[in-house]
């Protein structure tokens, strides 16, 4: 063999520069709690067959199901192939499926006694045997806030010297502040900020990832992208369908905790914060946290709650709120959330951040829209020159659009609005992929950037804590919008208001 | 891979370049067709220049390649001892994008460079390039380096493409790419395709082979690399298959190559020692 004997072998390997090699996660064992679920279903299986697909899993890899519900390895595996089929996002082929389905497990079990944590400890020390996984943990928590203390307790206290241990921790995570600082202290005593990963699916959408890419890969937005030129920014998340069967947790929860509490706080953050020094977990965190500690607690009369009723949705009548299956008659669980919401901070001061989420709107739709100032002096006869915005569609229709005024051809000098469109699958025709793969592989990588952190949690919650004693101090007038509109009249007159 | 639709097509036998300029932007005017609008994107101007033995092979090749990059592709067909003129032909290439509704369009406009014209084409594609975006020019077969036609068309854009697996004269060939990189960054599919086999043999270092066994392009430019990178000298004999293969479409590699902005001063440094070899 031609070796270069004469270096030393620790020297770096002078064959690697260009050759883009995509660093492979280390052997280790997926555990899901909560496997029996939907989220297990809908996202965790057929992202891990996405990533099957593309080769991207690692070499020694396994998968332990783990709920209550009684059913064999191969029942299991039978459900999430139909799963796969169902909701995953590439062909089916068999060769992949079959690469998971050898590896994945079943232990139905009550973790919250003592032997249930026993045949789960005993079924992946198997696994390390068998496969070589090392001893490398990831626990997914798929579970509903209450039965995650005891499996962290548990996990904590039967802890390993051998290999790492990373948490995935689903949404919500807490009910409010103190749950969620109860919840941080409890995991702090048994692992480290780097070993958990509190998961917010929209910061793993690379359409949230294009707002970074907009904002700080392009020279042209940054220079106004402040209370100088930007007059208001509106961030909607909408969806046109109802609870869908979650009205246990949904009565409990409602708009503010279900998505206000992170995913709309998180693009408020993701919008308004400065430039990171560089795009690692700590850079990025540190000033997203900055932003929401800088978000004013709102007065309460800028903050609109609602509760569809009755009304139409594509054509069809669809029930109110009260109607659905599961849901108290009387519920004061709110299914909307607008607010006037102002970060304090010299970049923004001033410059209001109307955001508003809601079931059965008139369309599932993720927006942040930059409204720009209008033009100072008005030259033309047209007096309703409508001002630049910015809009960044989340989803659907995934992409970026630019409003401009354009002289209508002919004579004299009319304008007229126009929007310069960049469509995601115009220009880049590869897919988009599904946002829990690409958050699954940080997390096996161990890359905690597009996760959330104790502290960005904590001042998500106290923001949340405050708006929600306002309104436990006064019973809401529910419903008060129709199935099928955009929410309240008060959300409307919130940004009216503003004009 | 979604259907491919051709639509509108517009051809003239003795065209002017500004005819060609009209009919490109009369074919993006055009409103759409089954209820769907029509939308170009552009990530570029892709140019190929395409002798008449390569004409077959550049049309596979280019299949499906807009579907990944959107662009305005000009085909360049030089025909020198035809009657001199320019012949052009200029259609849209749609795609259904499901789900939405909208046809994704790019234009392409074929053009014949027939006697005298083969010998300027800068000036007939200068004014047929996209502003503003970046222009790849893939150039089948071996160009001719020293040429006035290859030197005012690398002029004109920013990054050529070659494959030096189309070229007979391997390796002194490499020594003439080689005084090219001045003036112009170079991708080269044959080097996209060892990419495999150079991730093995690097994954294997320090323990490397005596002998690389292969395709003359493709070994050439390996043992150039690990001479470059390594300092490491191994024998090279020729076969048909690579060692370690890359499976993909040609318009697969090509497609890569069009992602690639930067110059590559590996390849570069690749290419230099394989001139001397």
């Amino acid at each position: 063999m031609a070796t270069k004997s004469s270096e030393p072998e620790t020297q770096q390997n002078p064959l690697l520069e260009g050759l883009m090699i995509r660093r492979r996660p280390e052997p280790c064992v997926l555990t899901i709690f909560g496997a029996s679920g939907d989220l297990t279903r809908r996202k965790i299986f057929p992202s891990l067959y996405s990533l099957a697909f593309r080769d991207l899993l690692p070499e020694q890899f396994a998968i332990v199901g783990v709920a209550r519900s009684e059913q064999s390895s191969e029942e299991f595996v039978r459900a999430m192939e139909a799963a796969v089929r169902e909701f995953g996002r590439d062909e089916f082929r068999e060769d992949v499926w079959e690469r998971l389905a050898k590896v994945t497990r079943y232990v139905a079990t009550d973790v919250a006694d003592d032997r249930g944590e026993d045949r789960v400890a005993k079924t992946l020390s198997g696994l390390d045997e068998k496969l070589g996984t090392r001893g490398n943990r990831i626990y997914y928590f798929a579970v509903p806030p209450e039965a995650m203390p005891i499996i962290v307790e548990e996990l904590g206290e039967r802890r390993r010297a051998e290999g790492w241990v990373r948490l995935i921790i689903e949404k919500p995570f807490g009910y409010d502040l103190a749950s969620a600082r109860d919840l941080n202290e409890l995991l702090a005593r048994h692992f480290t900020e780097e070993e958990i990963f509190r998961i917010d699916h929209y910061l793993g959408k690379d359409t949230v990832q294009n707002l970074i890419a907009l904002r700080f890969a392009n020279g042209i937005f940054e220079p106004i992208w402040n209370r100088q030129f930007v007059d208001h920014v509106q961030i909607t998340v909408a969806e046109s369908l109802g609870i869908e069967g979650r009205a246990a947790f949904y009565e409990k929860a409602g708009a503010i905790r279900d998505v206000f509490q992170n995913h709309m706080l998180q693009l408020v953050a993701l919008t308004a914060m400065e430039p990171p020094i560089n795009f690692t977990a700590e850079a990025v965190r540190n000033e997203k946290l900055k932003v929401l500690m800088s978000i004013a607690t709102p007065d309460p009369r800028l903050v609109v709650r609602g509760q569809y009723g009755q009304g139409f949705i594509d054509g069809e009548q669809v029930p109110g709120y009260r109607e659905e299956s599961g849901v108290a008659p009387d519920s004061n669980t709110e299914t909307f959330v607008a607010a006037r919401l102002l970060v304090d901070n010299w970049r923004w001061a001033d410059t209001p951040f109307y955001v508003r989420t809601g079931k059965r709107l008139p369309r599932r739709e993720t927006t942040i829209a930059i409204q720009f100032k209008r033009v100072p002096h008005p030259l033309f006869e047209q007096t309703d020159l409508r001002p630049n915005a910015l809009v960044v569609h989340i989803q659907p229709n995934e992409g970026v659009s630019l409003a401009i005024g354009a002289k209508v051809p002919g004579e004299g000098m009319r304008v007229r609005t126009v929007h310069m469109d960049f469509l995601y699958g115009g220009a880049f025709r590869t897919g988009i992929p599904e946002a829990y793969e690409r958050l699954l592989l940080d997390a096996m990588l161990g890359d905690t950037t597009l996760f959330t952190r104790a502290d960005e949690i904590e001042e998500q919650w106290a923001l949340v804590d405050v708006i929600t004693a306002a309104w436990a101090r006064e019973r809401a007038n529910f419903p008060n919008y129709a199935a099928g509109t955009w929410g309240p009249k008060a959300a409307q007159e919130l940004i009216e208001w503003h004009r | 891979m979604a259907p491919l639709i051709h639509l509108d097509e517009w051809q003239d036998e003795c065209a002017t370049v500004s005819e060609v300029e009209q009919a490109l932007i009369g074919l993006r005017l055009k409103r759409g067709f089954e209820g769907k609008r029509n939308v170009r994107t552009s990530v570029l101007t892709h140019l190929a220049w395409v002798p008449q033995e390569w004409q077959e092979a550049a049309t596979e090749t280019l299949a499906g390649l807009a579907e990944r990059h959107p662009s305005r592709t000009l085909l360049l067909f030089p025909e020198p001892d035809a009657e001199p003129g320019l012949a052009a032909r200029a259609f849209l290439e749609c795609y259904e994008t499901p789900g939405s509704d909208r046809h994704l369009c790019n234009e392409v406009a074929e053009l014949r460079l027939r006697g005298a014209r083969a010998e300027a084409p800068a000036s007939i594609v200068l004014p047929l390039l996209l502003p503003d975006l970046p222009v790849f020019l893939r150039w089948r077969g071996r160009p001719d380096f020293d040429s006035a036609v290859f030197r005012q068309l690398v002029e004109v854009v920013d990054r050529l493409v070659v494959d030096s697996a189309e070229w007979q004269d391997i390796p002194s060939a490499y020594s003439e790419l080689a005084e090219v990189f001045a003036s112009v960054d170079v991708s080269d599919i044959a080097w996209r395709r060892t990419l495999p086999w150079r991730r093995a043999l690097a994954q294997a270092w320090p323990k490397l082979p005596d002998r690389l066994t292969g395709p003359p392009a493709e070994t050439t430019l390996v043992a150039g690399w690990l001479a470059s990178r390594a300092g490491v000298e191994v024998a090279v004999e020729r076969a048909d298959e690579l060692p370690v293969g890359d499976d993909r479409a040609p318009s697969d590699l090509l497609s890569e190559e069009l992602d690639v902005y930067a110059g590559d001063p590996v390849y570069e440094e690749a290419v230099r020692i394989a001139g001397r070899l």
